[in-house]
């Protein structure tokens, strides 16, 4: 059955790269799902295969957009049962269980015999699981801290460029009233974006993959400091109160009312809280400030993907898709302003005349040398990140809890990593 | 037993009654107006903090305006085209297997009739994968004819007991004289029993339309995308990304829930009568 698998594959992936010059009209079936729920992202990928449709008028194309987190949750189910052509996804260490299980495509060929190689390489890293490819990025944003730049100016606050001045800063918005961070921790995720954040200015990013991937104690000294640092911030009150019962949408009237300063968070904050009122003049963003000297600054920048599933029918077709997908000029559509508004993968691709995303991507590219994570929840494995973050939110509530917590996430890890 | 009427409390006791009754009632609805409230708000409005007051501005039009654009459409009319089936189907067999252990005295009687109450009882939650996986062998996930077919499997028990015993409760003799007259069983059934079942046929109908509709569980276990899943499942498409539509999903919802509450006061006497029915003889 294998060999049988593997053989086919080998030749379809053969036929593919012989007998398809990137120009040539195909036809047959494309079966795509999609988890880009929202209207405009819909209505972006929807353009975007029609632009594919115009090139392969012959293809008869069926696309099936899934809500979001349904679609998370489907996932599996429709892989093993009714396996579309294509199927959207996340990097790194999202895409472990599916390819674990065989359920993704290996797709190294378009990675080393296709510009995708060549123009995406900034993020083949995170798309290697066992020295192979299994999908192709189309778009990534950034993270770090969006802030009130008017109460900064009224508090004579700058930019801080370490962790003392954040700390200072954060004390001078905290004796003005005010909280420094707001976050809604109900959907745990919020509170790990802190811990990716300060653990990686700890320790750095190479530390922060080593505790990803099980090969350090989740009791270890270096894991504890990185929670002291983050005791100095939640014992100083910098945090807003009652953040449990908030998700993260429940969270930025904060910010929009003046009730705290600042937000640790992705840029798709920005859309919202452009739409209430805070404009370029009163939003501004800055780099999550270094923490320990010498570290290399590393980021978070999720990265979304679509992959080939292993049971595709359509599998030639799939991988035309991709490579229209993954080109300079689809993916400087699809990441402009009025689309998705984040930032192309494509090194050609030209970026959205944004504040945020030209400052998100330059950020990115030239100030980010320690390396790119993905997002906790993305780069640990989903039992191990369901713990932690569960833990994370506890210790923003009761800081005294650490050390249960740690014990436990340790308990945790030795079965995770088995 | 019954409680006693207000009238005959003493004056204070009638005063409090009538200045905790208001707030009562907005407390109990209070999650019905966040709802209503909702659906016309600006998407802003949640990210201002503003759930509670006057709304920024009134998008009563663009909101519904915008759930009616959307697949919305399609998957109410999904959720007719499952749940208008399955009644029929729950309902018609149930009151040929309710005539069945009503009217004849057989062996395992008791027995089958315990084993359709019994099925009641197992939580269906349990049923998730040995479920999907038999519609998945069977070619029939993803598709409305699987829901149907599941949902009429499962209903059907509980719409049995409840018609068996309304069966049980006609006069026999009413039977015994058909059959003396020489009348076949299965006219029996459809000239006598059946005309004096109308009521509780029509109580279960609106029952079992208003559970079906409103099941979520098994549309999301069972079916994946628009051409099949009702509307109880749609409504989660207007989760974006990153942020919900609370005022598109509030929007939503209450266009989802029209039919039922539609259904509800049409038929509203025959709904009350089938909450009862059989609990009292």
């Amino acid at each position: 059955m294998k060999l049988t698998i593997k053989s086919t594959l080998a030749a379809l992936v053969a036929s593919t790269i012989l007998a398809m010059p990137v120009s040539a009209e195909l036809s047959g079936d494309l079966k795509i799902f999609l988890d880009t729920s929202n209207p405009a992202p819909r209505a972006t990928m929807e353009e975007m295969i029609g632009r594919f449709q115009e090139k392969h008028p012959n293809m008869n194309i069926e696309t099936t957009v899934i809500d979001r987190e349904a679609y998370k949750t489907q996932i599996r189910n429709f892989l093993t049962a009714n396996s579309p052509d294509i199927a959207t996804w996340y990097a790194a260490n999202r895409m472990t269980p599916y390819v674990k299980a065989g359920l993704f495509e290996d797709i190294s060929d378009l990675w080393s015999d296709t510009v995708i190689g060549e123009e995406l390489a900034s993020t083949k890293g995170a798309m290697t699981i066992d020295g192979k490819q299994w999908g192709v990025p189309y778009t990534y944003y950034q993270w770090g801290i969006y802030y009130r730049k008017d109460i900064y100016e009224d508090l004579g606050i700058k930019e801080p460029a370490n962790f003392d001045e954040m700390l200072s800063n954060c004390q001078k918005v905290v004796d003005a009233g005010m909280k420094c961070y707001t976050i809604g921790t109900k959907w745990l995720w919020t509170a790990s974006g802190w811990f990716d954040y300060l653990n990686m200015r700890t320790h750095g990013f190479d530390f922060h993959m080593e505790l990803a991937s099980g090969k350090v104690a989740w009791t270890d000294a270096r894991v504890r400091e990185t929670f002291a640092n983050w005791r100095k911030l939640v014992d100083m009150g910098a945090f807003v109160d009652d953040h449990q019962n908030k998700d993260w949408q429940q969270s930025l009237p904060l910010l929009v009312n003046g009730d705290a300063a600042a937000i640790l968070k992705g840029n798709f904050a920005v859309a919202p809280l452009r739409e209430a009122g805070l404009d370029d003049s009163k939003l501004d963003f800055h780099q999550f400030p270094e923490i320990t000297a010498g570290v290399a600054l590393a980021e978070d920048a999720p990265t979304d993907t679509f992959h080939i599933p292993a049971n595709a029918a359509n599998k030639d077709n799939a991988r035309a898709f991709l490579l229209h997908m993954a080109s300079a000029e689809e993916q400087t559509i699809i990441n402009n302003g009025a689309n998705l508004g984040q930032l192309p993968v494509n090194s050609k691709a030209s970026i959205d005349d944004d504040k945020f995303l030209q400052e998100g991507f330059a950020m990115l590219s030239s100030n980010s040398p320690g390396g790119v994570a993905q997002f906790f929840d993305r780069d640990y494995p989903a039992e191990m990140a369901q713990g932690a973050m569960e833990g994370m939110q506890e210790f923003m509530v009761f800081p005294d809890n650490l050390d249960d917590i740690l014990d436990r996430l340790e308990d945790m890890r030795a079965d995770v990593y088995k | 037993m019954f409680p006693k009427p207000i009238e005959k409390s003493t004056r204070s006791a009638q005063l409090a009654y009538q200045a905790l009754l208001p707030v009562t009632l907005l407390l109990w609805l209070a999650p019905l107006i966040a709802v209503a409230l909702f659906a016309i708000r600006p998407a802003v409005d949640f990210t201002t903090g503003n759930y509670w007051g006057v709304p920024s501005e009134l998008q009563f039009f663009e909101n519904f305006g915008q759930v009616l654009n959307s697949a919305m459409p399609r998957y109410i009319m999904n959720s007719f085209f499952i749940t208008i089936p399955t009644v029929f189907g729950a309902v018609g067999l149930s009151a040929m297997a309710g005539f069945a252990l009503g009217i004849y005295k057989f062996k395992s009687n008791l027995f089958l009739f315990f084993m359709f109450i019994a099925g009641n009882f197992v939580p269906f939650q349990i049923l998730m994968i040995p479920v999907r996986d038999l519609t998945l062998d069977l070619g029939l996930y993803d598709t409305k004819t699987g829901l149907i077919l599941f949902h009429i499997a499962f209903s059907t028990g509980f719409c049995t007991l409840f018609m068996r015993n309304f069966i049980k409760a006609l006069p026999f003799e009413l039977i015994e004289a058909a059959r003396v007259e020489g009348v076949r069983e299965w006219q029996i059934f459809f000239y006598i029993v059946l005309p004096l079942m109308k009521p509780a046929l029509a109580a279960l109908s609106v029952l079992i339309f208003t559970f079906i509709w409103n099941d979520y569980f098994w549309a999301i276990v069972l079916t994946q995308g628009e051409n099949a899943q009702p509307v109880t499942a749609g409504i989660t498409s207007f989760n974006a990304q990153f942020r919900a539509m609370y005022h598109l999903m509030s929007a939503g919802s209450i266009v989802a829930a029209l039919p039922p509450v539609a259904m509800f006061f049409l038929m509203q006497k025959h709904f009350i009568a089938g909450l009862t029915l059989g609990a009292v003889k």
